[in-house]
């Protein structure tokens, strides 16, 4: 269902796309907005072929694609889009078309003028019930089954011609895998100089500030027990104050270093820590730890975070009665699946939750993929390098 | 009453000693690691233990293994176990054991004399000591079944779960015995709950139902 699904958003986008193609034919004749347009195509038909091989291509990655890479490639492809995208889109237009004309053709023929009537079955006119409720749901039926066969080997194999009229060459591939490391590297370095800021605010601004405050009462308690007469409730006062202060200093210490590497994993290792997280959500959840060699402090906090934060948006927001939570080695790197039973529909730009997991994700050079549509289910997936 | 305390970290021991044996706690022996520890109760007998999770070589959580060990070894033998952090699991771990006299308190409550004392005579005596916060994480996620009781009744419920007696609750609460009972009358009747004796079956009960609440 998910995969005809995806195959028909794909084919009518190609489609789409195709004829927008032709008519800004004079306009993608520029070498720039050639590859542009053919670097998003390659990596909407990469996702399509791979759906786990990473982010989501946009327009604007896309032109920072761009930058670099074949002209005359792109150029040749333009016409060959333009041809395939027409011959692979039109026949699922017309098949999703068709599925729509019975949907509104079968309860509502009889709004239609006599000379108008709708037609079934590409030429038969609906004149009664009879052939409305016999012919709708039968052209219904048989399309769906059609879209739901066809439709994801056809848009695998537009996906295929495009990404192999669009290769490139090896030293093309090595280039622009250096640049997307050198470019990631520097989004790494940038949240992680982040964090780090965030720390040092915490400690400063939070734990830092309060040990001075305590000390300040304590020497002044200590200047007022010397003095006669003692003012004994001035002291006691100051105290009282001082003892509140380290307790509220120790409780944001404890956050601190919570957020930081949390004592569980030290404790227990990324098993044992994620088997508490579990046990305490609210959702009844299942734990799958798959074979793989040790990995990272950093990985094994980034993913413990991720889990955390994902249960506790499924126990908060997703009104799921079940949901599981996958780790294992995916190639070369650590893949970290939460998906739950729930409404679906979550929103990364509402709430820190999926945010901060994203954050810290990132700064370890790795992908996050949300994937909630309203109804559910949802499904966040993390990858990390691992050093493997 | 004599203790014996495993912790590596020798500020905190000098701490513990000091506070102890003002309260007139007699410390049998101080161990730094697990064996130690192990060692020094089979040799002493106390008759309460205090442990920190985290001890040598690893300073991961050998002190909540030795814990179990000393409880497997030493059937209802009292242990507070003290962590700058409180995770339900170790809570879950230890009650699990057979038996009351089991206590689980963030480090920070040392500070609060009276308190601790308090709870460590109450683990000493078979009761439980669970801290505040493990309760309120387990209160925060229970949620809806808990809407039917009055801010007061869910006040009473998290110090019962903590391990507090009806006398001790009402002392913290300012109220007397009378209203104590009646309010935990109320809240058995409102959870549905089979009333229990206040001792450390209670605690079980309480926490079981938070438990299967917050599932």
């Amino acid at each position: 269902m998910r995969a005809a699904r995806r195959g028909g958003v794909y084919l009518l986008g190609s489609l789409l796309s195709a004829v927008g193609t032709v008519l800004a034919l004079p306009l993608l004749c520029v070498p720039r907005l050639a590859r542009w347009w053919a670097a998003w195509h390659r990596g909407r038909a990469r996702r399509l072929l791979d759906p786990a091989s990473g982010a989501r291509p946009t327009l604007r990655a896309a032109w920072a694609d761009a930058a670099t890479g074949r002209t005359a490639g792109a150029l040749l492809w333009l016409p060959v889009h333009a041809v395939t995208g027409v011959a692979f889109g039109l026949p699922a237009l017309l098949c999703v078309g068709n599925i729509v004309v019975a949907l509104i053709a079968t309860p509502l023929w009889w709004a239609f003028p006599f000379v108008e009537r709708p037609r079934l079955f590409i030429d038969v006119p609906v004149t009664g019930w009879a052939t409305a409720l016999t012919l709708g749901p039968l052209q219904i039926v048989l399309l769906a089954t059609l879209a739901f066969v066809a439709f994801p080997p056809v848009a695998r194999a537009h996906a295929r011609i495009c990404v192999a009229v669009l290769a490139r060459r090896a030293g093309e591939e090595l280039a622009e895998r250096v640049e997307v490391l050198t470019r990631t590297r520097a989004d790494v370095l940038d949240a992680h100089g982040a964090e780090l800021r965030r720390i040092e605010r915490d400690l400063h601004d939070g734990t830092q500030a309060r040990l001075v405050a305590i000390a300040m009462r304590l020497a002044v308690a200590r200047q007022a027990f010397a003095e006669s007469p003692r003012d004994e409730q001035f002291v006691e006062g100051l105290l009282r104050d001082a003892h509140e202060g380290t307790e509220e200093a120790m409780a944001e210490l404890r956050e601190v270093i919570r957020s930081v590497y949390p004592p569980i994993l030290a404790d227990r290792g990324l098993d044992g820590a994620l088997t508490a997280v579990v046990t305490r959500c609210g959702v009844p959840t299942r734990l799958e730890i798959g074979e793989f060699e040790r990995v990272p402090a950093a990985v094994e906090a980034v993913v413990y975070f991720a889990v955390a934060e994902a249960l506790t948006n499924v126990a908060k927001h997703s009104g799921a009665t079940a949901a599981r939570v996958r780790v294992g080695r995916t190639a070369d790197r650590l893949s970290v699946v939460v998906t739950d039973d729930g409404a679906g529909g979550a929103d990364e730009r509402r709430g820190t939750g999926l945010a901060g997991i994203r954050r810290r994700v990132l700064a370890l050079d790795g992908a996050v993929d949300v994937d909630s549509p309203a109804g559910g289910p949802t499904t966040v997936t993390v990858e990390l390098p691992c050093g493997w | 009453m004599r203790v014996v305390i495993a912790e590596d970290n020798v500020l905190l021991s000098t701490g513990l000693e000091l506070l102890l044996g003002r309260a007139g706690f007699q410390i049998a022996a101080v161990a730094q690691d697990a064996d130690g520890f192990l060692a020094a109760v089979r040799e002493h007998r106390p008759d309460v233990t205090i442990v920190d999770v985290r001890l040598p070589p690893t300073f991961r959580d050998e002190g909540i293994r030795a814990a179990l060990q000393v409880r497997r070894e030493h059937p209802g033998l009292p242990v507070l176990v003290l962590s700058q952090y409180v995770e339900q699991q170790y809570a879950a771990e230890l009650l699990a054991t057979a038996g009351g006299g089991v206590g689980y308190l963030l480090k920070d409550r040392v500070s609060r004399v009276d308190g601790f004392v308090d709870a460590l005579r109450r683990v000493a005596d078979g009761g439980s000591a669970m801290d505040p916060e493990v309760i309120a994480q387990l209160v925060q996620r229970a949620g809806d079944p808990l809407a039917a009781l009055t801010p007061r009744e869910r006040e009473v419920l998290g110090l019962m779960a903590q391990g507090l007696d009806n006398t001790a609750i009402g002392a913290r609460l300012v109220i007397t015995d009378n209203a104590v009972h009646k309010h935990i009358g109320n809240i058995f009747a409102k959870l549905g709950l089979a009333v229990t004796d206040s001792g450390h079956r209670r605690v079980l009960a309480v926490l079981a139902y938070l438990n299967a609440a917050g599932r």
